[in-house]
């Protein structure tokens, strides 16, 4: 049974993510140990092992990012290693300016304005390759499933973006 | 987890952060990112008409190591022609810097920017 299964819901990258989260505590609630308090030990392990289950699911189909990547799997298509070296120089160039930009938002003379700019660009940015990923987990051929993947890898970095401007936000906000 | 001494050394006084003209034909760049951690990594080497590296610089983005593996191999490839250069291994630079498995990435990221450069060298000077 995969992920999608488990909620009883289609594999699609579309998700209703309310009726997600709703069928997940029914789930969790149908295993919850208080259940199986009488129940015997081999019950309990099972209970216990079905609720971790539910969990990576709920986790993995909730994040976008994680879905894509759970849905190109089980097309069977091989991800790149995450380790392995991404090579697209375009794509790079503009990583390490957008890097450059987070940088001189702290010296900036508007610190506020100039963090919302950022914030913006980035969300753009991100919604423009997201998109595209969606198209292409719709579209299901080979080379659509192909450019997902580097889309996907494209995605990880705006991620590790965001995660800076979280950061940077905080750190401007404890002053 | 604890970063060598080498690594810090090199993380806190970085040797030839910078950035070269990559119009320039004698300069060759090299842009390589690990999508798993979101480093990036630019490698810029100056090349004599001989072949020879005069100079190096780089900009990385990332944690400690691969920082400490983009500034040590800026040093590594001074006055090396490009093919010694594109000798060098990722398990040299995680030796010299005493990087743990978790970091050996970082050296291959390393590596692969040395690789990017000269590949670009190439398509310039092809």
């Amino acid at each position: 049974m995969n992920y999608f299964q488990l909620f009883g819901i289609e594999v699609s990258f579309d998700v209703d993510l309310n009726q997600l989260s709703q069928t997940y505590q029914t789930l969790q609630k149908s295993v919850h140990p208080d259940k199986f308090a009488h129940a015997s030990s081999q019950e309990q392990l099972i209970a216990v092992q079905k609720s971790a289950e539910l969990n990576d699911a709920y986790q993995t189909i909730k994040q976008p990012l994680a879905r894509a990547e759970y849905i190109l799997t089980l097309r069977g298509v091989e991800l790149p290693n995450e380790q392995h070296t991404f090579g697209d120089t375009r794509f790079l160039m503009r990583q390490m300016e957008l890097r450059e930009m987070l940088e001189e938002v702290t010296h900036a003379e508007d610190v506020d304005a100039a963090l919302a700019a950022a914030q913006q660009e980035l969300a753009q940015e991100y919604q423009q390759h997201f998109s595209l990923l969606q198209a292409q987990i719709c579209e299901n051929t080979d080379a659509a499933n192909m450019l997902a993947c580097d889309n996907l890898r494209k995605l990880k970095f705006y991620q590790k973006l965001n995660i800076e401007v979280d950061r940077l936000e905080d750190s401007l906000f404890d002053d | 987890m604890a970063y060598s001494e080498k690594v810090i050394d090199h993380y806190e006084n970085p040797r030839n952060v910078g950035s070269m003209d990559k119009s320039d034909p004698s300069v060759a760049t090299g842009m390589v990112g690990a999508p798993a951690c979101g480093d990036v990594m630019k490698l810029q080497l100056k090349i004599s008409a001989d072949g020879v590296i005069e100079d190096a610089k780089f900009k990385t983005y990332g944690c400690g190591s691969a920082i400490a593996s983009s500034s040590l191999v800026t040093e590594w490839v001074k006055g090396k022609s490009i093919e010694e250069a594109g000798q060098i291994k990722n398990t040299a630079i995680a030796e010299e810097l005493a990087l743990p498995p978790v970091k050996i990435h970082c050296s291959i990221l390393a590596e692969d920017a040395i690789k990017a450069a000269i590949e670009d060298y190439k398509s310039k000077n092809g």
